[in-house]
């Protein structure tokens, strides 16, 4: 029971930094990144790649590039890094200045082209079958179980703390304002001098940033990674999350995730077997998921906890 | 160069599907400028549901009209109750793909709850090999390239010889013009998603059919060919989505024959990234892409 | 005035299809610095789309765009934006989401918030500099007559609200010219004389102003100088007294 715990705090502390940014994305800046998993996946290759050795020095069961056996610091570093990277690269798919709904589309292909790419090309990141690094909680491997599962809750909830911070550095301010006005009016916001290319680019760089830092710490965390844990859905749970608790706010954004990370999908956990089929209560967790979404859309699309409206008043 | 000939045969019929399924989706467009990424799954029950009527012991035949005809259904009441009332309230574009992609995720895995999620198959279909000029194309495959033909022939005479037809094209190009000279829009609106949802029915069961083995995820992975069809024929235009499947289907499996079988469906992406990227209005169609969409 | 003075804003041989038609067929006019000048004309005449191509919210066909010396044809709005190029649209384009004092304030330029520096230093780095800016918005909605409505979502506001922030925006974005369409559409008799006289005082200061207005008495009162469109082509330039009695000007009214 208290390694449940752990559990959901850890996948807690990752759903919220991805949830995070992906709301700086698409809640504040407007951007409906579709493929905001593929930075997370990005993240947690990149970890794997950079705390193993060699492939041949692993025995050759895995076939992947890299193998830089770093540490943990500097892997999630690296993991962070080129969840930046690769936010960057689907933004500039985005850049054409095409319908929204285009773009959103758009997007979605390119999850999917992922996806599909690293599945079928086994020498990249060892294709369908996915990559395991041994030992997990490498910074604490060599504690007692205990310190190693507490320990890393520990590690996560300071990078949440501190991901936090940065992150309202972003959605405050002046530049919070200047993304909102982008997302509420591209053309008006360029024809008072705002950068957009520039704007969307490095939103799309801090925001997939923060999805790196999650998937880094997630698979540290699980051990390994495959395709199968980036499918192009797993951006619809992040996407409801941030409609469902307050797209642009971000704590309505926390309350969502929590939610939807936490009593929804890990509730499903614990109904009764319905049938003899395993595997339905995840179906059924996806199902609640969708219609989640759709009827957010359709009764309340500013979520649960809206945006805050600042306050100027009258002038004393 | 026999492997290249053989290659452009297996690209004709998955062309003739993809066609198929890329016509519903331009006719979808072209009438409600919804880009329905619900269609991949809409496509996914056809196939499931011809199966369930062939387990029964119903002819290809009959599976293939009723599976039709049931997604056909499926698709005008889901534009009807879910999809027109919210384009009435104002929502934004992008705010209806979340819709819709949640729409097809939500039936995607109703469809796993009921039937499972292991690999199904129409059993032995194929019927015997012809060969014809280099092809090598079984006797299901030619069926279907025919019914192809024959349907888009049937939406072609539909469009332009019926006054339903005429109506349609009037509804697609102007809906407030169309209105003002008496055409009943809603029920032309939903004439056409009930003939796009047969066209998109039918691809899912011929999908189904040309492939050894299908799961839940037939649709989301074919509708990207789809789309890409779609697009590069210029969307909302059904003749550009017919040459569109066939250059999809024919690159495909070309791509397929000389590098990775896999890569057949990356090829498809890549067309249609680039012509997002490069030539959003496609190679035949109006400005679509760039036009706000209209409340 | 210095009439000797470069022209703030040269346009030579404009050409712009829009649609298969030749909307705008070699348009050429000065507008001289610290000035209003009015570009009248008849519906469909392309004045709009003279005034998007200059703003950069259109790529021209062909022809030049020369503002303060410098060659700004075919160059990108916020670019525009910042040489002092600022723009109006006809329908009223605010930001949504935001409150309205909001929308003045995110159109100042060179907010040292938006800058890396600025972004992660905080409050620290444009805390000053954004109470300077509250100051500006909020006599610029004193002068509009608008404070109580300071913290109302844009959404909100009523047609002639949103133009007023449009042109208050453009205000607070520091033009040095300002390109207006229609502004003085939807407003009251007293915000719209209001407005006049903000503008001439504005003038008074160096700003130059190209106006788009049907409104004949307003470009009567504001315009030291109008050209005058029609099928995208320009009838007439000069002051307005002497157009009155230019024979193609007034074919061009009653035909067009």
């Amino acid at each position: 029971m208290e390694y449940y715990l752990v559990i959901l705090l850890v996948y807690l502390g990752t759903d919220l930094l991805a949830a995070w940014g992906l709301n700086l994305e698409f809640g504040v800046a407007g951007i409906a990144n579709l493929a905001f998993i593929v930075t997370i996946a990005a993240g947690a290759y990149t970890y794997v790649i950079c705390t193993l050795s060699s492939p041949a020095a692993g025995g050759g069961f895995q076939q992947y590039i890299g193998g830089f056996s770093l540490p943990f610091p500097l892997a999630v570093v690296a993991g962070t890094l080129m969840g930046g990277v690769v936010g960057v690269l689907i933004g500039i798919t985005g850049l054409k200045r095409l319908r929204q709904d285009y773009q959103a589309v758009a997007m979605l292909v390119v999850s999917l082209m992922a996806a599909t790419i690293v599945s079928a090309d086994t020498s990249f990141l060892n294709g369908n079958a996915g990559v395991a690094i041994l030992p997990q909680f490498a910074p604490l491997s060599d504690q007692d179980p205990e310190i190693q599962h507490w320990g890393y809750v520990a590690i996560v909830a300071v990078a949440c703390i501190v991901g936090f911070l940065v992150l309202r550095r972003f959605t405050d301010g002046p530049i919070g304002r200047t993304l909102r006005a982008m997302r509420d009016d591209e053309s008006a916001a360029a024809a008072v001098g705002k950068d957009v290319v520039a704007l969307r680019l490095m939103v799309q760089a801090v925001g997939g940033a923060f999805g790196g830092l999650s998937g880094a710490l997630l698979v540290a965390f699980i051990g390994g990674w495959s395709p199968g844990a980036w499918a192009y859905v797993e951006t619809l749970a992040l996407l409801t999350a941030v409609i469902v608790g307050g797209m642009g706010s971000n704590r309505g954004v926390s309350v969502g995730t929590f939610l939807i990370a936490i009593l929804i999908l890990q509730g499903v956990q614990f109904l009764p077997q319905i049938s003899f089929r395993i595997g339905l209560r995840e179906d059924l967790g996806w199902i609640l998921l969708g219609t989640l979404t759709i009827v957010f859309i359709w009764v309340r699309p500013q979520g649960v906890l809206p945006e805050r409206r600042p306050k100027y008043g009258r002038s004393p | 160069m026999e492997l290249l000939i053989e290659a452009i045969g297996f690209g004709i019929a998955s062309g003739a599907v993809i066609a198929l399924g890329a016509v519903g989706f331009s006719v979808q467009f072209g009438m409600s400028n919804i880009l329905n990424i619900t269609y991949g799954s809409l496509m996914t029950l056809g196939a499931y549901l011809g199966l369930f009527l062939i387990d029964r012991g119903a002819s290809a035949w009959a599976a293939l009209g009723l599976a039709s005809l049931v997604v056909g259904a499926v698709s005008v009441v889901f534009h009807r109750a879910l999809l027109a009332p919210l384009v009435r309230r104002g929502t934004r574009a992008f705010a209806l793909v979340i819709v819709t992609v949640s729409a097809g995720v939500v039936l995607q895995y109703v469809i796993v709850a009921f039937a499972g999620p292991d690999a199904k198959s129409y059993g032995e279909q194929s019927g015997q090999t012809f060969r014809l000029l280099g092809f090598i194309l079984t006797a299901s495959q030619v069926t279907i390239i025919l019914l192809t033909l024959v349907l888009m022939l049937g939406l072609h005479l539909l469009l332009t010889r019926t006054t339903l037809g005429r109506a349609m094209r009037a509804t697609a190009s102007n809906r407030i013009l169309a209105q003002s000279c008496g055409i009943n829009t809603d029920l032309v609106s939903d004439v056409a998603w009930l003939l796009s949802g047969l066209l998109c029915g039918a691809a899912g069961v011929a999908l189904a059919i040309t492939t050894v083995s299908f799961d839940f995820t037939l649709g989301p992975v074919f509708l990207i060919p789809m789309i890409a069809a779609a697009v590069l024929g210029g969307i909302g235009q059904p003749y550009g989505a017919m040459i569109g499947g066939l250059v999809v289907g024919v690159a495909g499996e070309v791509a397929s024959a000389y590098t990775n079988p896999e890569y057949s469906v990356v090829v498809a992406f890549a067309i249609l990234i680039a012509m997002l990227l490069v030539r959003p209005r496609g190679l035949f169609g109006a400005a679509w892409a760039t036009r706000r969409l209209a409340a | 005035m210095n009439g000797s003075a470069r022209p703030i804003l040269e346009v030579s041989d404009l050409v712009k299809h829009y649609g298969g038609v030749r909307a705008v067929d070699g348009v050429s006019f000065t507008v001289q610095r610290g000035t209003i000048t009015g570009l009248i004309g008849p519906n469909g005449a392309g004045k709009s789309t003279v005034l998007n191509v200059i703003g950069g919210f259109l790529p021209p066909g062909s022809g030049h765009v020369i503002f303060d010396g410098e060659d700004v044809t075919g160059k990108p709005m916020h670019r525009l934006a910042r040489l002092g190029v600022v723009r109006t649209f006809q329908m009223a384009r605010v930001f949504g989401g935001l409150t309205m004092i909001e929308n003045l304030l995110v159109a100042a330029p060179a907010q040292r918030g938006e800058s890396a520096f600025g972004i992660l230093g905080g409050k620290r780095i444009w805390g000053r500099q954004e109470a300077e800016l509250l100051e500006r918005a909020r006599e610029m909605l004193r002068v509009f007559g608008m404070e109580d409505k300071a913290d109302d979502y844009a959404r909100n506001l009523s047609g002639g609200q949103k133009r007023a922030v449009e042109t208050m925006r453009a205000l607070m974005a520091k033009p040095k010219l300002l390109l207006l369409d229609e502004p003085m559409a939807g407003l009251s008799p007293s915000l719209s004389k209001q407005l006049e006289e903000l503008f001439l005082n504005l003038t008074r200061d160096g700003l130059s102003l190209l106006l788009v207005e049907h409104e004949l008495g307003t470009v009567d009162r504001l315009c030291s100088k109008v050209v005058v469109m029609a099928q995208g082509k320009v009838l007439a330039e000069g002051r307005m007294a002497e157009l009155r009695t230019n024979k193609e000007v007034q074919d061009a009214y009653v035909i067009g």
